[in-house]
């Protein structure tokens, strides 16, 4: 499995080295701009990294379901399914190493974020105006129906809800891309019914996560319990996918 | 050692495979024969476990084709497979990391023969280069059976001598080597039984000495028999 992980990473190395590249600039810029005393750098920069911070693990999740797709559909899938590994460890393989790519981004954004943040903070002297005027604009945004209040806590548990969500996007995208090629090849309006049912699944988990995570008072509880009970839908569109792969799917 | 039973694989409306039963034998070189279409592929694809059959089955050992007999197959496809951002010493490294029966030495010198380099990028490869490079990887294995599609296509005829050599270098006891080509004469002088499929069926399979010694025809003579009708 590791292998197969190792391999997985080195097809998607290039993106993520552009993604971490772009990052160091930004940052570099940000902080001439912060302690060079230059506002033009510095809401430059800031704007790209909030860029970078949002889109960096949705263009990691569609790497990854092109890359299936690339893996079932030319013949370099053969450099896969004809190796002595079973479906199950050549599709935990890629959820593993997408996953595991997500959360560690998203984390190191967190990080960096919650860091240019200190330094800011510290530079200007203005804690607690600035920590104010944040506070009243994160009143505004709300997650599932409430309004979002400000400690490392709240924003971890929203930052771990949002990963673990986007991951099962991801997983379910496989299940469609798969039973595209594996059950509806060749057959007509192929794409548009996996298409379809991509979108009535993401549809369906949401609303079950949804009615479960309802009744939960406490905001941080409700975001964790969403977050895991999205990692378990996970875990089921990939056992689904890999039974299909390795009972029906013809490379 | 390899056998399929009433194997039967349909695209669609096209039948590619037609109720084929096929018994292969260890301590032989099979060419596989027939006609663009007529199935050799899909049979290969199957047996290699990449291609699920519509019905019927393909045993290794008498085993159903599975994971484990990956390990002692080595299928070489006749289109190029590997990962665009290869090197060719990537390609022996992928091998190496999920082949037990791989031999880097062997890849090696493999390489050396047919004039290629480790730092050569599989994206920058000629069709010839990477025909080289593809049957250099697949006999680098100690497989137990060989199943090659298509070995000599775009290959030079001094690099054709270099993979004659090797295969019949692998041609012992206790192994199985099937390889199918158009190149009919070139088969003849390795193989020892002839396996001839015409429209995705099995037409017949026979022992070259005992064809050459009691009917006095040789594998292209059969050839020409069984498809001159089609293909003139």
């Amino acid at each position: 499995m590791l292998k197969l992980m190792k391999y997985e990473l080195r097809k998607t190395w290039f993106t993520k080295v552009i993604l971490l590249a772009l990052t160091a600039a930004a940052e570099i810029g940000f902080l001439i701009g912060l302690y060079g005393d230059r506002d033009e750098p510095m809401s430059v920069s800031v704007v790209i990294l909030v860029l970078l911070a949002t889109f960096g693990v949705l263009v990691i999740g569609l790497e990854s379901i092109l890359t299936l797709h690339r893996d079932m559909n030319t013949r370099q899938s053969y450099m896969l399914f004809m190796t002595p590994n079973s479906s199950y460890k050549i599709l935990g393989a890629k959820v593993l190493e997408c996953s595991i790519s997500i959360l560690l981004t998203g984390g190191f954004f967190f990080a960096l974020g919650t860091l240019d943040i200190s330094l800011v903070l510290s530079k200007t002297g203005e804690l607690d105006r600035i920590w104010k005027m944040f506070k009243e604009m994160l009143a505004h945004i709300t997650v599932n129906g409430r309004a979002l209040q400000l400690d490392a806590r709240t924003v971890g548990a929203l930052v771990f809800q949002m990963l673990a969500t986007w991951i099962t996007t991801i997983t379910t995208a496989y299940l469609a891309d798969v039973i595209s090629s594996a059950l509806l090849n060749g057959k007509k309006f192929n794409g548009v019914i996996s298409f379809l049912l991509f979108l009535a699944l993401n549809w369906g988990l949401s609303w079950i996560t949804d009615k479960i995570t309802a009744p939960i008072p406490d905001m941080i509880t409700m975001m964790f319990v969403y977050g895991g009970i999205s990692l378990v839908f996970s875990a089921v569109m990939y056992v689904i996918t890999a039974i299909i792969m390795e009972k029906r799917l013809s490379v | 050692m390899l056998e399929s039973r009433e194997l039967t694989k349909a695209f669609g409306g096209k039948v590619a495979v037609d109720h084929v039963s096929l018994k292969l034998e260890k301590g032989h070189v099979y060419a596989l024969l027939g006609p663009n279409g007529s199935g050799k592929t899909t049979w290969m694809k199957m047996a290699a476990g990449l291609i699920k059959p519509t019905s019927g089955e393909v045993l290794f050992d008498g085993a159903p084709v599975s994971i484990d007999s990956r390990r002692h197959v080595a299928y070489m496809s006749t289109e190029p497979y590997f990962y665009p951002w290869m090197s060719v010493k990537d390609v022996g490294k992928y091998y190496g990391d999920f082949f037990e029966d791989y031999s880097a030495e062997r890849y090696r010198s493999m390489l050396e023969r047919m004039g290629l380099t480790e730092d050569l990028k599989t994206k920058n490869l000629s069709s010839g280069m990477m025909a080289k490079l593809k049957i250099a990887v697949t006999m680098a294995r100690d497989a137990r059976v060989y199943m090659l599609d298509e070995p000599f296509n775009g290959i030079d005829l001094l690099a054709r001598d270099e993979i004659r050599t090797s295969i019949l270098e692998y041609a012992t006891e206790d192994k199985l080597l099937l390889l199918s080509s158009h190149l009919v004469e070139e088969m003849e002088a390795i193989a020892d039984r002839a396996v001839f499929i015409s429209e995705g069926r099995l037409v017949e399979q026979v022992d070259l000495e005992t064809m050459r010694t009691e009917q006095g025809i040789s594998m292209a003579d059969r050839y020409r028999q069984i498809y001159g009708h089609t293909e003139g």
